[in-house]
């Protein structure tokens, strides 16, 4: 299966988002170092980023640009935008509350 | 996603369809980057070259996927995809032009004639008969309880009632009209006026006349003899004359002056307008105008600004409460009236007193027509089936390419919805030419005088209608497209299941039943012209004609009438050619409720109904009623005493109370506790129904003192030239009554002629479905057949000859038309007896289960459809054994 399961797809653009705001990437930089931060926890194929990438970017969320890499090649990098900073913003509060939320109810003793 | 958000992207979302090309190159870099990437990273890890690529691939993973996944992305990109399946279903169009247009022709009827209908019903039921500003329009209908009217009968307003809402109301500004008949004497015939107060076309939403003017409101107060004529009357019958304003016509001889011409467009219904408070004037029977306690006038009104209808109501409701009280405490009569009230927009199906008619009418008309458009169904179905099985192939090859199943059912309603969308088109121009065509087989006279066009409610109705047959066409398909065998499809070979497909003989199944229906409606209405003109009533017809006459017989003008009817009496009788003249207490084809009558002893409620006809002694021998026993009435019956008078009854009486016994000079109790003796039996008659012997009757004699009744008179020679003199006579003798003596036959004539133009339409939808369904089977058929050859090759090699396979063909169709037949038998059932319902008061003979039209419609349908098997069936035993075999 190419296609990340639903929560995972959330979850999915909120790492992009985070990664892309440290710094502009471009593709394969990006799947490496998503790779590098989950570990093998998010089991995504290396190429459902781009569908992803390219919905972020036609919501506004990140713009991407051809830029020179090493050796004479080009790539295209993506970075945030202003509209996905407060958007990234507004999602990790989201997920910060969520998470916070279940992991409480999870911590829950029974009396 | 917040507005400017959208706002933003506006521009990306049209990049990304403006210049998809660079962007598809774009994409295609990228991922190759990416590959590439993987590749070298691979290398580095001391992988070989080729371990090193398809180790990128796959973690890369399914490429083509992962591109339709991005593109799906992009903005529009269901446009897009819908752009591809327009272009699609327009490309398999043109690759069989035939069968599609045969389809988009069977729509564009199928969908034309529902909308053209439909436009039809909505202006004559739906519609409230003004077009300016219908939400402030309302018709008000009262209820009166502790009344003679009847506690659940909806009645009109008396002067004095519709005078005090006038004078008291705020919320309401009402006017009043009442129809009445008059003789239009340029023409010598019977004609409708509506009589109506002076503010009538102002509360209507019509402010200016087509010529001259409306009424002034003193008009109204003195009743001044002018007249307002529709625009369609003064075209039809006064030759659209341009100087018609300031000129005199007669109206049952009372001369009335032109003031004006309604206009057409305005939704006026009638032809003469009069002030209302003209109606004494032509009115002799009673004068209604006075009359505190005769409901007469039918009331609508405009809500003032500020007002709705709720308010208006509440408000009549105080005024009539006050009305009532006024009445109970000024009448010494026992009734206590007590009146309710709704108002509605005016619409004739708001109209609580017929509404559930319409909404019967309206089924009995959209039924069958939605049965056509069902047809048409089909027929694109079966389109659409054998282009989906033809193609089964390259489906199955979609599929296994990963296209998903949805994305092709899609695909499939696209090209159902291009096909029915082309169709609706064209079907825009049935709905306006199909009601003009309509009014045009009713009336020719005013179809061209009646503005009838579709509007949003019609073309909201349409495009409903486009949305069903899209879906309804296009589910079968689907349904072939989606339950597809990968495998089989792949090898090009269908199953053996699939050949003797369940749908295919649903379909024949599904158009025998609906065509079944819709020609059983057009045979029972073919028949019945003829049927009503073919009978034999049993009674004279041809040479004896009614006279209606409308003379004021109560107990204060009874000497004058009396004396009326002598004088008219005698003068008829001097015309050359009358003969005899009878009179009847019941008129031919009206349906009276039957009284009880009983045998001595019996107590009341335990007799049995039968209908009393008060009849002169001369009635037998001027209708041609023989005696079969006893004798008939003599003019000295009359003078016996009340306690023995005699009766005669009709075969039906007495073989209902007597059976097998002799009933001469038994002795019977009318409901009013007379007793008669049976002094004789007569033949039955079919006086009720067209063509049905009547029930049980019995004639009792008339007192030659009385007056009023039905008068006939019996007559030799020939039909007009009498009509004319009796209409002469009475004319003399009273000129502002209105008569139009007409033959029993002359009236039946006329009812048949009615019935024709409605058989007419039925007939044409008939033969469209009959068509359809022909056209519907033949398909059917020929794809079946094509599904099957390989099949009747195979048989053929092993021996099978062309007339046993043409015979399991004929077999196999036969038996699914027979279940079509029982089908459609299950649908017109419920449908008659609805019909029946409706029609219950009616002489048309309409009997639940008529043997003759279903047996006829069958014999019919069945011949057709075994016309269109031949064709198929016979190519089917053509088949070459050798070629069919040879591209397995």
């Amino acid at each position: 299966m190419s296609k990340p399961p639903d929560l995972v797809q959330g979850t999915l653009d909120l790492l992009v988002l985070k990664i892309l705001a440290l710094q502009p990437l471009h593709g394969w930089a990006l799947s490496q170092r998503l790779k590098q931060v989950s570990g093998d926890v998010l089991q995504v194929s290396d190429g459902s980023l781009y569908p992803a990438l390219h919905k972020l970017e036609q919501q506004g969320w990140i713009q991407s640009e051809w830029k020179p890499t090493e050796n004479n090649r080009r790539a295209k990098f993506y970075s945030l935008t202003r509209l996905g900073k407060r958007h990234l913003e507004q999602e990790a509060a989201n997920w910060e509350r969520i998470s916070t939320a279940i992991s409480d109810v999870l911590r829950l003793r029974e009396v | 996603m917040r507005f400017q958000n959208w706002l933003f992207t506006i521009p990306l979302r049209l990049r990304s369809v403006i210049r998809r090309n660079r962007m598809n190159a774009d994409l295609n870099e990228e991922l190759r980057d990416h590959i590439d990437r993987q590749i070298e990273e691979n290398l580095a890890r001391g992988m070989n070259k080729e371990e090193a690529r398809l180790a990128a691939l796959r973690t890369f993973g399914n490429l083509v996927a992962l591109r339709e996944q991005t593109y799906e992305t992009w903005a529009w990109a269901p446009v897009e995809r819908l752009w591809q399946d327009i272009l699609y279903a327009f490309r398999s169009l043109r690759r069989a032009p035939l069968p599609s247009a045969v389809a988009i022709v069977a729509l564009s009827l199928g969908i034309g004639l529902n909308t053209g209908v439909f436009t039809l019903l909505n202006a004559m039921f739906l519609k409230p008969p003004t077009l300016k500003d219908p939400r402030s329009f309302v018709q008000l209908f009262p209820q009166y309880s502790g009344w003679f009217t009847g506690a659940d009968q909806y009645a009109s307003f008396t002067s004095e009632d519709f005078d005090a809402i006038r004078t008291h109301s705020h919320a309401l500004d009402v006017a009043a009209w009442q129809r009445f008949p008059v003789l239009f004497e340029q023409e010598n015939r019977s004609i409708s006026t509506v009589q109506v107060t002076c503010n009538y076309f102002h509360v209507l939403g019509a402010d200016r006349a087509r010529m001259g003017r409306f009424f002034a409101e003193t008009e109204c107060t003195h009743g001044a003899h002018v007249t307002v004529l529709s625009e369609p009357f003064w075209k039809s019958q006064l030759g659209a004359d341009p100087h018609i304003v300031g000129k005199t016509i007669q109206l049952s001889g009372m001369p009335v002056v032109v003031i004006g011409i309604a206009p057409s467009d305005a939704f006026i219904v009638g032809g003469v307008f009069l002030p209302y408070t003209l109606e004494p004037q032509f009115n002799h029977a009673r004068n209604l105008l006075t009359s505190p306690d005769t409901p007469w006038l039918s009331m609508i009104g405009r809500l003032q600004p500020g007002f709705r209808r709720a308010d208006a109501k509440a408000e009549l409701l105080t005024i009539m409460s006050r009305q009532d009280r006024a009445y109970v405490e000024r009448k010494v009569t026992a009734f206590n009236r007590k009146t309710s009230l709704v108002l509605t927009n005016g619409s004739f199906i708001e109209n609580p007193a017929v509404r559930t008619n319409i909404i019967g009418v309206m089924a009995l008309i959209l039924g069958p027509l939605s049965l056509i458009l069902l047809l048409a169904c089909s027929n694109v179905t079966m389109l659409f089936l054998s282009r989906t099985i033809a193609r089964s192939g390259e489906i199955a090859m979609r599929v296994a390419l990963g296209a998903e199943r949805f994305r092709l059912a899609g695909m499939l309603l696209v090209e159902s919805l291009f096909i029915v969308c082309i169709g609706g088109a064209l079907s825009v121009i049935l709905a306006y030419r199909v009601p003009l065509l309509i009014m045009n087989i009713v009336d020719p006279s005013e179809a061209n005088t009646v503005v009838i066009r579709p509007d949003w409610q019609v073309f909201g109705y349409l495009a409903v209608l486009i949305a069903a047959a899209t879906v309804i066409s296009s589910l079968m398909p689907i349904r072939a497209a989606w339950k597809l065998d990968l495998v089989t499809a792949l090898k090009g070979r269908e199953g053996a299941a699939t050949v003797r497909s369940r749908t295919t003989n649903g379909l024949i199944v599904v158009q025998i039943a609906l065509s079944f229906v819709l020609i059983c409606a057009a045979v029972m209405f073919g028949r019945i012209p003829g049927l009503i003109r073919g009978m034999n009533p049993g009674f004279e017809m041809h040479q004896i004609v009614a006279v209606p006459l409308d003379v004021d017989t109560s107990s204060s003008n009874r000497a004058k009438a009396a004396v009326f009817y002598r004088t008219l009496e005698a003068k008829i009788l001097a015309i050359p050619g009358a003969q005899s003249l009878a009179y009847a207490g019941l008129q031919p084809f009206n349906q009276d409720p039957p009284s009880e009558i009983r045998l001595p002893g019996q107590a009341k409620g335990s007799g049995q109904p039968a209908s009393v006809d008060d009849v002169s002694s001369s009635f037998f021998s001027a209708f041609d009623i023989r005696a079969l026993q006893g004798r008939l009435f003599f003019a000295t019956d009359a003078s016996a005493t009340r306690a023995d008078s005699a009766a005669v009854i009709s075969q039906a009486f007495a073989r209902q109370f007597w059976p097998g016994g002799d009933p001469l000079g038994k002795t019977i109790v009318m409901p009013d506790e007379r007793h008669l003796t049976v002094v004789g039996v007569v033949a039955d008659t079919r006086s009720e129904r067209f063509g049905v012997l009547d029930g049980p009757r019995i004639y009792t004699l008339r007192s030659p003192s009385d007056v009023g009744g039905n008068l006939y008179v019996r007559f030799t020679g020939s039909t007009k030239p009498l009509e004319n003199a009796i209409r002469d006579t009475v004319k003399g003798l009273d000129p502002t009554l209105l008569v139009t003596p007409e033959t029993v036959w002359e009236s039946l004539e006329a009812g048949a002629e009615s019935m024709t133009s409605l058989a007419k339409i039925i007939l044409i939808m008939a033969s469209i479905a009959l068509l359809m369904a022909v056209t519907g089977v033949y398909s059917v058929l020929s794809f079946s057949m094509n599904q099957r050859r390989r099949e009747f090759g195979i048989k053929m090699v092993l021996g099978a000859s062309r007339v046993s396979i043409f015979r399991s063909v004929l077999f196999h169709t036969t038996k699914n038309i027979g279940i079509g037949l029982i089908c459609g038998f299950a649908l017109a059932e419920p449908a008659l007896l609805l019909f029946n319902r409706l029609l219950s008061r009616s002489p048309l003979p309409i009997n639940r289960f008529d043997p003759t039209v279903f047996g006829s419609s069958a014999l019919l349908l069945t011949a057709v459809s075994l016309i269109a098997l031949y064709l198929p069936a016979y190519r089917a035993t053509r088949t070459d054994p050798m070629r069919v075999l040879r591209t397995e």
